[in-house]
């Protein structure tokens, strides 16, 4: 199943371009603020996974295109990120594990526009990750694929990352922060309808050039050591978010005037624009420096 | 006044050291869950504030000692953390501003316990801290108008393990454990601290005082962390910036500590801490730490 929001925060299933409205199913959840609802359907979903499935049938629907689409996941309670955790395309030893808190302010949806701030970042980066959402409370959870069934879903995410900033020689993580720097969507495909996570292809545009264009297979740690790494840590809750880290090998910078895409299989397609009010500039192309010198490790 | 929260999370005032039940003044909030009550309390505070003070005064309270007292702030939706933000007693010049992120999952309060991870940090440090809570939506706020925004201060610990991760990546997950983000007793409401910059914070170990230093040592003063951070990303109430330590008198944490800490006009809560593993530590302060912050710029992981 494909679950969407879309319009005021409501909720919908995606099927073939076509988006279904089954607030209804959920009309009961008393919401004080429509970002909530989202984890409130995961943490009740055994319970709600029926009435969804029974509001949908028959409907018809309306067009994905006559709708607003919202980030699937708009305010996660916590949006973990892995620190590298791609292989790069080599053979090489994996590197120790580690990752970061995002700011979850920072989440937009389809047809949003990344803002990139005035601070002088030699460069903003746009990162396309798998991004799981959490479906049960869950605390040391084993790095077997047991661990899979904490998850609710998988959705597309970008990890927009400006680069160079905080103190000299100490690198900083805020650059990825930024409000709007957490482009999400277009649905949380739940995992029933994923039987591998590490098997999916992760591609993402920039004004019609193919920039990324990897396997989630290059992973150096896979969705099942991210999460027990990450539950070993803290309590992962319904709704949380960890975006599984990128491949740099594609990366390139944003900039004024671009329109992303970003398409996992199975999952679907969704789309961006940035806007600079500074209006600055860098090569339209991927950043072949940054590429050679992660891969070198 | 003094906000706390108490039993399974009911939110209420410390009035010396008595307790007052105030979910009377929140009927007009509308169902709140557990960890939205104290945003909304603080996001509508200037409507409820004569309602509150009134309570306050009626004398429809339990005392302290028979209340369970829980974190103040128990589950901010961000919890940001300045970088090395102190002067180390005038030891070093005043750092360029940096944040990091600590799982607001990691909160505990009074009387709760710190539980250390299996992971092999090097050592698992205390650093008592500041906090200052954020009473209104901001973005992009001059550090002129910053105190605006500031609803109230708590004592907070940060509590962490080193040189866990890729030691260099500077990405302080060993800050997110769950249990390592203690604070209490209260948040006290801004109007109750004439100067945020001029409060003694100390903290004991098993009865030995640790760190004892005074926000007049900070780097970047509260408005200028502000700015920075609403600079990044909207902060909304109930929202934390911990506003650093003073590395000397960190130390050690380990299995049977008995920690309490203390902000003069905020007040103390104590915290215990367990380790499964039982590993050992030198008890006492980390000198170690203590001339290396003194002596370089780059602060500690």
């Amino acid at each position: 199943m494909k679950l969407v929001l879309y319009n005021n925060y409501r909720l919908g299933i995606l099927r073939d371009d076509r988006v279904l409205d089954v607030s209804s199913a959920v009309a009961d959840l008393k919401m004080s603020n429509r970002t909530r609802l989202m984890p409130a359907v995961i943490a009740q979903w055994d319970k709600l996974r029926g009435p969804i499935e029974r509001a949908s049938q028959g409907l018809t629907g309306v067009p994905l295109s006559s709708v607003r689409l919202r980030a699937p996941d708009p305010r996660p309670p916590k949006l973990l990120a892995c620190f590298g955790n791609y292989k790069e395309f080599t053979q090489r030893e994996r590197l120790p594990q580690d990752m970061f808190l995002k700011s979850p302010e920072s989440v937009i949806g389809d047809g949003d526009t990344v803002e990139l701030p005035p601070h002088q970042a030699t460069i903003f980066h746009h990162e396309a990750e798998l991004g799981v959402v959490i479906g049960r409370r869950s605390k040391d959870l084993p790095p077997t694929r047991e661990a899979l069934d904490a998850v609710f879903g998988y959705t597309c995410f970008v990890d927009v990352s400006g680069r160079g900033l905080g103190r000299p020689g100490q690198a900083s993580r805020m650059g990825k922060s930024f409000d709007t720097f957490g482009p999400m969507g277009p649905c949380i495909l739940t995992a029933d309808e994923v039987p591998d996570p590490n098997k999916l292809q992760v591609r993402l545009w920039v004004n019609g050039e193919l920039r990324q264009d990897y396997n989630t297979d290059d992973m150096e740690y896979t969705v099942p050591e991210v999460l027990a790494f990450a539950s070993h840590y803290m309590t992962l809750v319904p709704g949380d978010f960890i975006c599984c880290g990128t491949n740099h090998q594609g990366l390139g910078p944003l900039q004024d005037g671009d329109r992303a895409e970003m398409e996992i299989q199975g999952i679907g397609r969704f789309r961006f624009s940035v806007q600079d009010s500074l209006k600055r500039t860098w090569a339209r192309e991927i950043d072949r420096e940054m590429a050679q010198r992660v891969r070198g490790g | 006044m003094k906000l706390v929260t108490y039993d399974d999370f009911k939110p209420g005032l410390l009035v010396g050291d008595r307790v007052v039940d105030i979910t009377p003044a929140l009927g007009g909030l509308g169902p709140l869950d557990w960890d939205e009550a104290i945003p909304a309390i603080i996001a509508n505070y200037q409507k409820l504030q004569p309602e509150l003070e009134r309570l306050s005064r009626s004398g429809g309270d339990v005392p302290l000692a028979s209340v369970r007292l829980r974190a103040p702030n128990p589950r901010p939706a961000k919890i940001l953390c300045a970088v090395a933000n102190y002067l180390e007693l005038g030891a070093r010049p005043k750092p360029p501003i940096d944040f990091f992120f600590k799982s607001p999952e990691g909160v505990i309060g009074d009387s709760d316990t710190v539980v250390l991870p299996r992971a092999e940090a090097s050592i698992f440090h205390h650093e008592a801290e500041l906090a200052v809570v954020i009473g209104k939506e901001c973005r992009k706020v001059s550090a002129a108008q910053a105190m605006d925004y500031v609803f109230g201060y708590t004592a907070f610990i940060d509590v962490s393990g080193r040189n866990l991760g890729r030691v260099q990546a500077s990405t302080f997950f060993g800050k997110s454990f769950d249990t390592f983000a203690p604070m209490g007793p209260c948040i006290a409401t801004a109007d109750e601290i004439p100067d945020p910059h001029k409060l003694q914070v100390r903290l004991w170990v098993d009865g030995q005082l640790r760190q004892d230093y005074n926000t007049d040592d900070m780097g970047n003063p509260i408005p200028d962390l502000i700015e920075w951070a609403s600079g990044y990303m909207t902060l909304n109430p109930g929202d934390m910036i911990a506003t650093g330590t003073n590395h000397q008198g960190l130390g050690a944490l380990q299995d049977g500590d008995r920690v309490e800490m203390e902000i003069e006009r905020i007040g103390r809560f104590t915290v215990r801490v367990q380790d499964p593993l039982k590993r050992s530590w030198p008890k006492g302060v980390d000198e170690a730490l203590a001339a290396r912050m003194r002596g370089e710029t780059q602060p500690a992981r």
